[in-house]
């Protein structure tokens, strides 16, 4: 996961010569400059989107900037008036319950319990799509989603973008 | 030093800065009082009501900010900045840049026809942006000077120029000018007093506290403005999503204070927990519903402050909660709800939803005050403050420049107006030689005999913004009043005291030819002499006035029977009529000033205000019951930020003795007094007698020793407890053994804070833990527990609290229900204490045992307070005339208190205290006559018998018995008109002017006819 | 019964010394008790612990209680507790410490072994010869089963992309499909890219395991496989 690079590149100075990117600040960017075209019009139903900010991505990563750039690449695929936020948001969002090899390490009861309050606050946005550019927040919000009864879906961003990008000399 | 100046530069306008232009401006210096806004008052007037008296603090602030305004010898600069200083201590020249008002004020009338009309509406600073205000604008209803001005970045016209003008159109008095341009002024003063305040803290950056994006999260000091009757809402609290009463609301505390992390700002900001707790009970006051629910979630509880501990205590039974808890974030619920989740000191989580949450905002420095002290060359510290040491609590590092109020420290408003008093002290002795070479004096116009006139009476109720008029009907009391016998005119203003308005009565009384005057307003304390000023300067002895407390004594007490207190209000107002026809105009008494002082009491506080009087040219007596100066002091190690105690007291000891202004009367004590302000006569236990025009309290308290009971923790059993002072003993011999220990266990609060003693030692704290600090020092290996209640290191002593449990020194909280336990086994004390978090009972052996105990009044203070006629505490300390704005005042005349006699204080705040009796005391010392009672007894020798009751009774000696007529006489010098001779006469011989019987009983029949 | 009180005759917090030496700027001694750490944190309660009660327990010195406890494994590093916190605590760095105490029989089974096929390559310890074939038949899939993709690229070492993008092993693993959109995105945008036939993985499970050789290992690992393909950027796609 990204902090895992970014802190250990720093932590241990580990010399290199490339720049290390987060693949969401990438697509902002590339929709801002007009390199990704997308268009929302595919959400005729008006899917409410929201999302999870991941802990290593966003407050131990790049901060609310990427939190940010996420939003805006939702609201740029899916609508800006399909996107409902949580609170907490951004660098003070919760953790889903899933990161630190939590996952890995056993303790479901525990790591379900944690996830609670995770649960509680992407349910009370009533979205139908729950983004989450992470991994491990994946896994746990798909399996606190299922374990608490929540009717979300549970996905990646790409997919979404796929979706909505608007190819120019082929038709899609 | 050439010639100095005798005029002052003062910066800023809040109260610290008015109460030094004042105290300076009636001792003989002209003031230069600079302001950057249109109006002076700074952040007081902004507050609803101030702790712990609940005062109104617009109705207590505003008296003095008239008086400011009205000064012959107060320069008041608005819509000003200094721009620099050059020159030297005594010959400063500095440079003052003055904005546009583009409103003159020699025209304004203040009628608010301008802003009526004006078009442009904005954001309103003074309510924090919660409600809006025009481009032309007055700051707030009472503002000083009450001009109205143009906000330049508002205004159209300013804009573009043939646009709008509306206002000028309108003005009816031709005061608008836009062509106004800024004006640079060059001021040569002797020296410079900074009172540059605080700014609150901005949330903003705290997205946990939802700040910005959560509507009805606002900060204290938006909060101050929802309750206030001249705030958004007019004073019945709404919240701002939806406009309703909320019915529950919770204060976080420490928003912006105690904070490394986020806020940076390591220190403790010291008021925030006393404001949460007022602002708690008074809305639960405001809530017209009753029912409002009220919880502070803190982290230290710090009511360290005269009544404070009282306060809380009361706040507590009157059902606020209190949860020893921080909240990390604050989340949404329904309909604009709030919801906490915060756990218990069990580690139990709990949710509540609020309907309102208040940050308590902390008090930082204005980047704008950073630049002017950089420009200036004055020192910052680590947190941005002004820089002084305990020793010198007003200098800055730059000479002849001094300050005062929240820039050097966030501090309460006492300690801010004990700071300008202590600067406009420093600035005395500064310039002493320069006394009234710069100053102007007042004429009033010759008074009209109104002794052959019918009664002409003119009656001014006052709305108090809505402090009455909220509950009382003003326009039917003004109507009535009309009604009255005597009374030709009578008007209902929105608040009486504000500028214009009193303008506008001197001028009524001129135009109507009145002869009497009643104002039914608030309270005589406050308010009287302003309104009595008026008289005298539209010509007629002040004397011929009466006020009704429709407020104090009406609304506020029967809220909820406004018909019934409009009833009252008439029946206050008919009785004030009735006595005001009796009324006769009285001469102006003068007492000429015995240019001496008394100082009793020879610790740290006498002996600053001696020797800061005695520099100013004023002998002083300095008596002290001990056979050597130093008191309390003397026993000392060091300041909590270092500095030897014993090295500056040594360096005092010997000023003082070699001062030749100073006379030392050691071993005494005062056995008598007679006399009053600028007369004073003193017998002392040596037989000496003094003649002093004013007197400095200053004696004292002494440390609780818990010699036996509940708090005794084996002190005086076992050789290894002591007293915080018994260790500084050991740390003065540079004690060895200390070295050595293994363990040191420190319980605070021993004795404090409990049912017997129920006040807070402020000091107990900070010294307690720089003492483990010193510990460290000297064995970085001993392990050292304290055992607490509350930490209150407040103000920047909470950088020592850091320290400390960085340094691995180790805080274990306790409360009355589970106190520590000490006992001995094999003669080694052992100590278990519950860790309230981890839920375990902790077993410690310490080395010694230091029991932080606290300060307690001196038994024989009764006495001297007796002697003064000064009223103390419940707990025993001296009482000052006013808690908020007159710290160092008694409410007898030309007495002062400085020092632990008033409340337990650091040498800072001592110190700083006893320079401000100084600069109190100087404003009589100054003069060579102070007024005297004019309301003195007068005796009928027709009736006197010569029995002489009344010479025994007077206090004050002030009546004798004439030896060629053998009738009783009273030297109307010294007469206080007390009226015990009146009660004492047998012969109903001897009557007070302006209170006779015929005049009281036609107020009593007055009361009677409704 | 009462219990047993907690004896400090000396205070001994080794555990706590331990974490300062080898983070200087902890400030586990900083705490204020306010409780803030704990109304934040999803994981109070769980196990009998929250953050303040922990960082307590070590100040205490109540070594056994903190190593033994399986709360460390509860909280997830995540750091909002630190976000807030007015002393700045870390006390995801301190349970990050605290896991690399524990003997690795002693740690969860499944996260050490994750970060022990990282170490020799990638978390699912797929061969990576798989992971190559396994991209290259997805891609082959699309080319010929969407016309209108069938220029899409999935490039493996390619020397001097622009781009360097790296693959959480789980897809390749148990969902090579979810592979498929960022391709098609990276394509459309017309970005020159390339994934790594070794190293590949983006996933890093020896950040969690407390062993600060490993992690270390993985991350240089990973750094010397995108600077030898000469990327300008390196691309992590969570």
């Amino acid at each position: 996961m990204f902090y895992a690079t970014l802190e250990g590149l720093r932590r241990f100075k580990i010399p290199h010569k490339f720049e290390f990117v987060s693949i969401i600040t990438l697509y902002a960017q590339w929709i801002r400059e007009g390199r990704l075209k997308v268009d929302p019009s595919w959400n005729k139903d008006g899917l409410k989107f929201t999302c999870q900010d991941p802990c290593k991505l966003v407050r131990q990563g790049l901060g609310d900037q990427v939190a940010e750039d996420l939003r805006f690449v939702i609201k740029a695929v899916a609508g800006p008036e399909n996107f409902v936020d949580t609170w907490p948001r951004l660098s003070n969002n919760y953790c889903c319950g899933g990161g630190g090899g939590a996952l890995q390490a056993g303790f479901v009861e525990n790591r379900r319990k944690y996830g609670k309050l995770k649960f509680d606050q992407l349910a009370a946005t009533g979205a139908d799509v729950v983004i989450t550019p992470c991994h491990n927040c994946h896994s746990q919000v798909l399996d606190i989603c299922e374990f608490y009864g929540g009717k979300w879906k549970t996905t990646h961003l790409w997919n979404w973008l796929e979706k909505a990008l608007v190819l120019e000399d082929k038709a899609k | 030093m050439s010639t100095p100046k005798g005029s002052v530069l003062v910066v800023g306008g809040g109260i610290a800065g008015v109460q030094a232009a004042l105290d300076l401006a009636d001792s003989g210096f002209y003031v230069h009082l600079v302001e950057k806004s249109s109006a002076i008052g700074g952040s007081m007037s902004q507050l609803d009501k101030t702790f712990p008296t609940n005062d109104c603090s617009a109705c207590i602030l505003s008296p003095k900010l008239v008086e400011a305004g009205r000064h012959l010898n107060i320069n008041l600069l608005t819509l000003s900045e200094v721009l620099d200083v050059s020159g030297e201590p005594g010959n400063f020249t500095v440079r003052v840049k003055q904005n546009p008002r583009y409103v003159d004020p020699n025209k304004c009338i203040a009628c608010g026809t301008c802003a009526q009309k004006c078009p442009k509406k904005v954001p309103n600073e003074f309510d924090l942006g919660l409600g809006k205000r025009k481009a032309i604008y007055l700051r707030y209803p009472q503002a000083v000077p009450l001009k109205y001005a143009i906000d330049p970045k508002a205004c159209i016209y300013l804009n573009k120029p043939g646009r709008c003008g509306f206002c000028q159109k309108v003005c009816p008095t031709g005061a608008i000018n836009f062509d106004e341009k800024p004006k640079e002024l060059s001021l040569e003063v002797g020296t410079i007093i900074l009172a540059l305040g605080f700014k609150p803290f901005d949330p903003t950056s705290l997205d946990f506290t939802g700040y910005g994006k959560l509507n009805n999260v606002v900060t204290s000091m938006e909060f101050e403005r929802l309750l206030s009757p001249s705030g958004p809402c007019m004073g019945h609290l709404e919240r701002p999503s939806d406009k309703k009463e909320p019915k529950k609301i919770a204060w976080l505390q420490c928003i912006g204070s105690r904070d490394i992390n986020r806020a940076c700002h390591g220190y403790c900001s010291s008021v925030c927990c006393m404001y949460a707790i007022k602002q708690a009970v008074i809305a639960k006051e405001h809530a017209q519903s009753g029912d409002l629910a009220s919880s502070i979630f803190y982290m230290d509880m710090r009511t360290h402050g005269k009544g404070f501990e009282a306060y809380y205590e009361r706040a507590k039974e009157q059902g606020i909660e209190f949860h020893r808890a921080r909240v990390h974030t604050v989340l949404p619920a329904e309909n604009d709800n709030l919801t906490l989740r915060y756990t218990d000191t069990k580690g139990n989580v709990h949710e509540e939803e609020f309907e309102l949450v208040v940050l308590s905002v902390g008090l930082e420095t204005d980047p704008g005050v950073m630049k002017l002290c950089h420009e200036l060359g004055i020192q910052l510290d680590q947190d941005n403050f002004i820089s002084t040491t305990p020793f010198a609590p007003v200098a800055t590092n730059r000479q002849g420049i001094y300050v005062c109020g929240a820039v050097c420290e966030p501090k309460d408003i006492p300690q801010s107006v004990m700071e300008a008093s202590a600067a406009a002290c420093k600035a005395q002795e500064l310039l002493s030689k320069a006394r009234w070479t710069e100053t102007k004096k007042k004429e009033f116009p010759p008074e009209r005999n109104v002794y052959a006139e019918p009664p002409r009476v003119g009656v001014f109720v006052c709305s108090c913004g809505i402090n009455i008029a909220s509950v009382v009907d003003v326009k039917e009391v003004t109507e009535y009043a009309k009604t009255l016998p005597g009374v030709v005119f009578a008007q209902n203003n929105l608040f009486t005291c504000s500028q214009d308005t009193i303008n506008q009565m001197a001028e009524i009384i001129k135009r109507e030819r009145l002869n009497r005057v009643v104002v039914a307003s608030c309270t005589p304390r406050t308010h009287e002499p302003l309104f009595q000023e008026t008289l005298r300067e539209a010509g007629i002895n002040k004397f011929l006035f009466e006020m009704a407390n429709i407020r104090d004594q009406d609304s506020w007490v029967h809220q909820n029977w406004p018909e019934k207190a409009t009833e009252k209000a008439k029946d206050l107002v008919r009785m004030a009529v009735a006595k005001v026809l009796g009324d006769e105009p009285l001469p102006y008494n003068q007492l000429p000033v015995t240019k001496k002082a008394l100082v009793i009491g020879a610790g740290v506080a006498g002996m600053v205000s001696a020797l800061s009087l005695a520099d100013q040219g004023f002998p002083v007596c300095l008596v002290e019951r001990k056979d050597r100066l130093g008191g309390h002091a003397r026993k000392f190690f060091r300041t909590w930020q270092g500095q030897p105690m014993q090295e500056y007291l040594e360096e005092l000891t010997k000023r003082i003795e070699d001062h030749p202004l100073v006379e030392i009367e050691l071993g005494a004590t005062v056995e008598e007094v007679s006399g009053s302000v600028g007369q004073f006569k003193t017998r002392l236990s040596n037989g000496k007698d003094v003649e002093h025009g004013v007197a400095i309290v200053a004696v004292g308290a002494e440390s609780y020793k818990p010699r036996t009971g509940k708090w005794n923790y084996l002190y005086g059993k076992n050789p290894n407890v002591f007293t915080l002072l018994e260790l500084d003993q050991r740390f003065i011999k540079a004690d060895k053994a200390l070295s050595g220990l293994n363990q040191a266990v420190f319980i605070h609060c021993v004795g404090s804070r409990v049912p017997e003693r129920p006040y807070c030692s402020r000091v107990c704290c900070t010294h307690a833990i720089d003492q483990a600090l010193k510990l460290k020092e000297l064995n970085p290996d001993m392990d050292i527990f304290m055992l607490y209640r509350d930490i209150r290191t407040y103000g920047k002593r909470e950088h020592l609290y850091q320290e400390a449990r960085e340094k691995g020194i180790i805080f274990i909280r306790y409360d009355l229900e589970h106190l520590p336990v000490a006992s001995e086994e094999d003669g080694n004390i052992v100590i278990e204490v519950e860790d309230q978090i981890i839920g375990e009972r902790i077993r410690l052996h310490p080395d010694i045992l230091v029991l932080a105990s606290g300060v307690r009044p001196r038994d024989d203070v009764g006495e001297l307070s007796k002697l003064f006629k000064c009223a103390m505490t419940q707990e025993g300390f001296l009482l000052e005339a006013h808690m908020k704005l007159r710290p160092v005042d008694f409410a007898t005349d030309g007495v002062y208190l400085a020092g632990l006699c008033h409340y337990p204080k650091p040498v800072e705040e001592t110190i700083a205290q006893a320079q401000a009796a100084a600069s109190r005391a100087a404003m009589i010392l100054s003069k060579d006559a102070v007024p005297a009672e004019s309301i003195t007894a007068q005796v009928n020798p027709m009736k006197c018998t010569g029995c002489g009751v009344c010479t025994r009774v007077c206090a004050y000696h002030a009546v004798a018995i004439d030896q060629n007529s053998g009738k009783a006489a009273v030297d109307t010098g010294l007469c206080k008109g007390c009226g015990a001779c009146v009660a004492g006469c047998r012969s109903d011989a001897i009557t007070l002017r302006n209170l006779g019987n015929e005049q009281l009983m036609a107020e009593v029949e007055a009361a009677m006819e409704g | 019964m009462e219990k047993e009180s907690v004896d400090l005759k000396t205070l001994r917090a080794r555990v706590k010394k331990q974490i300062e030496d080898a983070v200087p700027d902890v400030r586990i001694d900083y705490c204020l008790t306010c409780g803030l750490c704990a109304s934040g944190c999803p994981a109070t309660g769980l196990e009998d612990m929250d953050p303040r009660k922990f960082l307590r327990l070590l100040v205490l010195g109540q070594d056994e209680k903190i190593l033994n406890t399986n709360w460390i494994y509860s909280c997830t590093m995540c750091q909002r507790c630190k976000y807030a916190c007015p002393m700045g605590i870390d006390v995801g760095r301190i349970v990050y410490e605290i896991r690399g105490m524990r003997p690795k029989e002693k740690r969860p089974k499944n996260l050490q072994r994750s970060c022990d096929l990282q170490k020799k390559s990638n978390s699912t310890g797929i061969p990576n010869e798989d992971f190559v074939w396994v991209v290259n038949d997805v891609l082959e899939e699309v080319r010929q089963n969407e016309p209108q993709w069938k220029d899409l690229q999935a490039p493996i070492d390619k020397k001097g992309a622009k781009y360097y993008l790296n693959q959480n092993a789980k897809e390749p693993t148990v969902e090579p499909e979810e592979m498929v959109p960022l391709w098609k995105i990276l394509h459309v945008a017309g970005i020159d890219w390339t994934y790594s036939s070794k190293w590949w993985d983006g996933a890093n499970y020896c950040l969690f395991t407390g062993d600060p050789e490993d992690w270390e290992y993985t991350v240089r690992k990973q750094a010397e496989v995108v600077d030898e393909l000469g990327c300008r950027y390196y691309i992590n796609t969570e």
